[in-house]
């Protein structure tokens, strides 16, 4: 097994966790976690797939899709927790249920 | 060796992604959040991704850590341990009715690790384009074949992402409902913060600089350094400097949007001189990729500390409804 196989797999679990995360947690913030958390293991698959592809130099086109992935994620999440504050501010809900 | 340590990095990393999500105070999420960045960041230079190591670290453990520590000043102080018992009942008591559902939604999620699994396994050999980018590599003028794919080779995306990173910004000033930033307040008076901000900020720029101009050559390049100098904007507002509400209005305007108008004005004038979008003069392309990226750092570090004040801002407004209520 080598060291990128190791790596995809664990992309997959990752994957499945922040997936599983967004249909079982209730607040707000856990579900942006859990969104960053699918996020984590897309950009793993493909920087270990860059890693199974290197040369003298890992593949440089997948690392950069991945270092723009991670600021879009990262300005999305942003966007995310601005409406999960406001909808608390405005409401006081904490997540999607009906329940306070 | 390197299996152990690959194979305690992977395990570390989906203990702290489950963790996260699982624990049951939002603090610790948060905290683990960080954590897990972080091991994501260690798993990134063991796949030799030094460039994406950095990113990860400043901005998706960093940045974004900060952001939602921001956010516990709104929710975790304020839900009372009562509120927290009668949605534990609530859920118990869906719990019968809801069975069937969950059942699904297990095996569904089992099933789609399966499939994923195996979907990752059963990649195919392709080669990437690892020979491609090098056989570029001499024409792009940087010798670092991350930089030259971000800023060269695919520089269409990189100039997209900063449109990205300012449409989120006007996002968050929509969400939040707010006409301008805060006007800035009195001066921290808690002398460690001060001696911090006096501290950090040269050394966080020089470091910027640093990343900046060794994008060139090796891990590094316009969007670490960016959130280095955004940090600088960050523990400003935190002082009690908020500079981009201190700087007039059109200056602030300019430092947001430098970096995607160089971007284009320079994009279009090769096409004007016959060449496609963004294809650099080979002679010029190192000096011209230099001043592209520290111009997009310079407008990636607004951004990021102006996302950050209006999120604070936003708090700040909840603390003041609390407090006449």
């Amino acid at each position: 097994m080598e060291t990128y196989q190791i790596y995809s797999l664990t992309s997959a679990v990752l994957f499945v966790i922040g997936i599983g995360g967004v249909f079982i947690t209730r607040h707000f913030i856990k579900k942006i976690i859990a969104t960053m958390i699918m996020g984590g293991g897309v950009f793993l698959s493909f920087v270990s797939f860059a890693e199974r592809d290197a040369l003298t130099f890992a593949d440089p086109v997948p690392h950069a899709l991945v270092i723009t992935g991670i600021v879009v994620a990262v300005a999305s999440a942003a966007f995310a927790l601005a409406l999960a504050r406001r909808i608390y501010q405005q409401t006081g809900d904490i997540s999607f249920s009906n329940d306070k | 060796m390197s299996l152990i340590i690959d194979g305690l990095l992977a395990i570390l990393a989906i203990y702290l992604a489950l963790q996260s999500l699982l624990a049951p105070r939002l603090t610790q999420s948060v905290f683990l959040f960080f954590a897990f960045g972080l091991a994501l960041a260690l798993a990134w230079i063991r796949l030799a991704a030094v460039d994406v190591a950095i990113t990860e670290a400043a901005i998706a453990a960093g940045f974004l850590g900060v952001l939602f520590l921001d956010a516990l000043r709104d929710f975790a102080p304020r839900i009372p341990a009562k509120n927290e018992a009668v949605q534990k009942q609530y859920s118990k008591s869906q719990t019968k009715s809801l069975f069937l559902p969950r059942l699904t939604l297990w095996a569904g999620l089992g099933l789609f690790l399966l499939i994923a699994l195996e979907a990752v396994w059963k990649i195919p050999e392709g080669g990437g384009l690892t020979a491609a980018a090098g056989t570029l590599l001499p024409e792009s003028g940087v010798e670092n074949p991350v930089t030259a794919v971000l800023l060269n080779f695919r520089a269409y995306d990189t100039w997209l992402e900063m449109g990205v990173i300012l449409i989120g910004l006007l996002a968050v000033f929509a969400a939040g409902g707010k006409m301008a930033y805060r006007k800035p307040g009195v001066a921290s008076q808690d002398p460690l913060l001060r001696q911090v901000i006096l501290f950090f900020t040269p050394v966080l720029f020089l470091f910027g600089a640093f990343l900046l101009y060794i994008g060139k050559t090796g891990p590094g390049g316009a969007f670490q350094a960016g959130v280095l100098w955004g940090a600088i904007g960050i523990l400003l507002h935190l002082g009690g400097w908020p500079f981009i509400a201190l700087m007039p209005r059109w200056l602030g305007q300019l430092l947001l949007t430098v970096g995607l108008g160089f971007f284009l004005v320079l994009g279009f004038l090769f096409m004007a001189a016959g060449g496609a979008l963004f294809e650099y003069p080979p002679a010029y392309a190192g000096i011209l990729i230099l001043i592209i990226e520290t111009l997009a750092a310079i407008s990636i570090a607004a951004a990021l500390s102006a996302i950050f004040a209006l999120l604070n801002q936003i708090g700040e407004e909840a603390d003041e409804i609390e407090s006449t209520t």
